[in-house]
């Protein structure tokens, strides 16, 4: 059913995964594109510095439809490098199909996928991501429980692990790389070439390390306001190659899709400032600094992928809590997997609860409207409490036992037997149509991550929430109304 | 035998402090106590260093500049000394484990090469050996800095992390340090070359030996002169500068090495 395919830092280096770097505008019109097409039914995208990856629902949980979900979602990243080169990046591709793609997406939720293991930032893009593809119309049932059954355990591993403490930032990481070169900070000058939160964040540490901040923008007018923010100066884009003779340290963050300072730029730079050492901090994705500067002499670059390299290994004392983190994922994948199995006898469950409830309700009416008239409010309320609690009885083992094959394949054959039984067929391709077109239900976890225990009854599985909700419709329609 | 012992202590204070430095930098975090405790024991070995040379001096009879026998121990000892005292102001903490096996290595080299302590006498000479010998402990350190520099400049350029990440000093210090060094040691070379080759034109022996020493010399100095020259009017700085000083340190050695192998009367006082 779902599926996921995408590449990451894992598997592919920064210059194949800066191929595929896509804006938030350009997500959007990805995930549309994806969903034009009959093979998909949802789509989100999570496209940061680390990784692409698109998540996808096929029309029906069948190996062909999974299948033609997965050649669809490859089509589609295919030709989105295509603007840069897409020679090369399918060997990059990574595949997950069901629980493991759901495995997948709670790992990278939990920022157990990420390279820094632990690192915050990745809760933020999930949310991003999940956004624009509410945006886009991507989101439905299957995809808006997924993702944020995948924010909630986020926030578990967060809390309930030490996974996240004593971080390092790639942010602190630049400023100790700018002490190794020049000792104290004081007196130097930061220059910030483009805006990005992470770079605003180096900028930030430079700043309050006593270095003095040069903003170069495209946007002088952001470039103003950032330099009011932290109490420096700012420079007409144009003026890039003068303010790097006057610059230490170099933070670049822009979303250009070539390189904005070359090593043809830095050399003239350095012969100006006399070999004075320069550091340069490139965060964007794709690059905006050439990478043969570094071969110049007493000029420093590091890359994303080289600053995550150098927090990761500071972290290795987390592996004990990378584990415990591990397990409570697996934990909440394998409850999300039994919760995906019963989706698929939830319409049968539904229809012959409906059945059997609506076949007592016309033989209560009938007598209430007969022999029984007389009957006062009250009594008539008691009768349908007697309804309901008769039909939960009546269908209480029935149900336990249908879900609990659910997984196995004798499932089918029960499944099968229930319909032709109770003449159930219709009923349930209406019931299952109807929950392909149902807009997802508000998540209340995106906001609190315990939220599913006010909706549904303590210790019921994910599925008994659904089969309520739909039940309560069925009596909303129902029948003991005068 | 009390001069054995002093000896003795020495070289043991040395190899101590060798091994506490060596410690700290292999460590992966912390290690604060062994960070102060290698300055220490180092001052401790420069301390016993001094006495062992006036000890030995007395009984020798000899004085110490005027003695081949401790041209190269005296280099190191001055070099640790220079080392102690501007270790904080310039930041170079970490050159310790540097200056400290190579005093280890220069005192028990005083000890095995060179048997003898010719008789050399003359005040010109006693300048000469003196500046040389100060000139040869900057040129020590800066060569000292500058092997730091290159490793430090290397694991930066490659993207490496090490165990040694944030404890070896800024790269714009080690530089710094370099250079002030050289600028300091560069007069001394001067004038030791100056005294060397009048020396050289008085006792006009043209053996092989000062002729290579008189070349070592020479190359030394243009080395130094060309580091000091391309940093002041091209910016040559960092790694250039680096390698730079390290072969002209070498040459420098090389002219102590035929010194102390083929003696001053191969020609009583080369140029360095």
């Amino acid at each position: 059913m779902i599926v996921v395919v995408g590449l990451s830092h894992r598997e592919a280096p920064l210059e194949v995964r800066e191929r595929l770097a896509v804006e938030a505008d350009g997500v959007a019109g990805l995930l549309r594109g994806l969903l034009s097409c009959p093979a998909i039914r949802e789509a989100l995208c999570v496209s940061t510095c680390n990784r692409i990856e698109i998540y996808a629902v096929g029309q029906q949980d069948s190996d062909e439809h999974t299948r033609a979900a997965v050649e669809a979602v490859q089509n589609a990243l295919v030709e989105l490098a295509g603007r840069n080169g897409a020679e090369g990046i399918v060997p990059y591709l990574k595949t997950h199909v069901r629980r493991d793609a759901v495995l997948h997406l709670f790992r990278v939720a939990a920022s157990l996928d990420s390279l820094v293991v632990g690192e915050p930032q990745i809760l933020g893009q999930m949310r991003e991501a999940l956004e624009t593809a509410k945006t886009a119309g991507g989101i439905g049932k299957y995809l808006d429980r997924a993702t944020n059954r995948a924010l909630h355990v986020a926030k578990r591993v967060r809390t309930e692990t030490a996974i996240g403490e004593g971080q390092m930032s790639i942010a602190s990481v630049a400023v100790d790389l700018a002490r190794q070169i020049f000792g104290e900070l004081t007196g130097r000058t930061a220059l910030l070439v483009g805006a990005g939160e992470m770079a605003e964040g180096a900028a930030k540490l430079l700043v309050k390390a006593g270095a003095k901040l040069l903003v170069v923008n495209r946007s002088p007018e952001r470039a103003r306001q950032l330099a009011l923010e932290f109490g420096g100066g700012s420079r007409p884009w144009e003026e890039l190659a003068t303010a790097l003779v006057d610059a230490d340290v170099v933070i670049a963050s822009t979303s250009a899709k070539g390189f904005v300072v070359t090593r043809a730029t830095v050399g003239k730079a350095m012969k100006a400032r006399r070999g004075r050492s320069l550091f340069f901090i490139d965060i964007a994705v794709p690059r905006d600094i050439d990478p043969a500067v570094n071969d110049i002499d007493n000029v420093y670059l590091y890359d994303i992928d080289n600053l995550s390299n150098l927090v990761a290994e500071s972290m290795q004392g987390r592996r004990a809590e990378a584990e415990r983190a591990e397990e409570l994922v697996q934990h909440e994948a394998n409850a999300f997997g039994t919760w995906t199995e019963t989706l698929g006898v939830t319409a049968t469950i539904v229809a012959l609860r409906a059945k059997v409830r609506a076949s007592l309700a016309a033989e209560v009416e009938r007598t209430l409207t007969g022999r029984l008239k007389h009957l006062a409010d009250g009594d008539r309320k008691a009768l349908e409490t007697m309804v309901d609690a008769a039909v939960n009885k009546l269908l209480h083992t029935p149900t336990t036992r249908i879900k609990a094959l659910a997984a196995d394949p004798r499932g089918d054959d029960l499944v099968k037997a229930v319909h032709h039984l109770f003449d159930l067929a219709d009923t349930v391709r209406d019931i299952e149509a109807a929950q392909a077109n149902d807009p997802p239900a508000k998540e209340e976890e995106t906001s609190s991550p315990d939220a599913p225990a006010t909706r549904a009854p303590a210790g019921a599985s994910p599925g008994a929430s659904s089969d309520a909700a739909t039940l309560a419709d069925v009596r909303e329609r129902g029948t003991f109304g005068r | 035998m009390g001069v054995e012992l002093v000896f003795y202590a020495t070289v043991v204070a040395y190899a101590v402090a060798t091994v506490l430095f060596f410690r700290y930098l292999a460590r992966p975090a912390g290690g604060a106590d062994t960070r102060k405790m290698g300055p220490r024991v180092l001052a401790v070995a420069a301390v016993l260093h001094a006495a062992y040379v006036c000890l030995a001096s007395v009984i020798a009879n000899v004085c110490p500049v005027k003695s081949i026998h401790f041209v190269a121990s005296i280099a190191a000892l001055l070099a640790t000394g220079l080392y102690l005292a501007m270790r904080r102001r310039w930041n170079i903490d970490a050159l310790g484990a540097f200056v400290a096996p190579v005093s280890l290595t220069f005192v028990l080299g005083s000890r095995f090469v060179g048997a003898a302590d010719p008789a050399v006498g003359g005040g010109l000479l006693a300048v000469h050996v003196t500046v040389n010998v100060l000139g040869d402990a900057l040129f020590l350190l800066a060569s000292g800095t500058a092997v730091l520099y290159l490793v430090e400049e290397r694991r930066l350029k490659q993207k490496r992390a090490s165990s040694v990440f944030g404890k070896l000093p800024p790269l714009d210090a080690l530089d710094l340090a370099e250079h002030r060094l050289l600028l300091i040691g560069f007069p001394l070379l001067t004038l030791g070359i100056i005294t060397g080759t009048a020396w050289a034109h008085r006792i006009e022996t043209g053996s092989p030996a000062e002729m290579a020493r008189a070349l070592f010399a020479y190359a030394t100095w243009v080395l130094f002169a060309a580091v000091l020259v391309l940093r002041a009017l091209l910016g040559w700085r960092g790694r250039r500068a680096a390698y730079g000083t390290i072969a002209g340190f070498l040459f420098a050695v090389a002219v102590l090495v035929v010194y102390l192998i083929r003696g001053p009367l191969g020609g009583a006082g080369g140029a360095t």
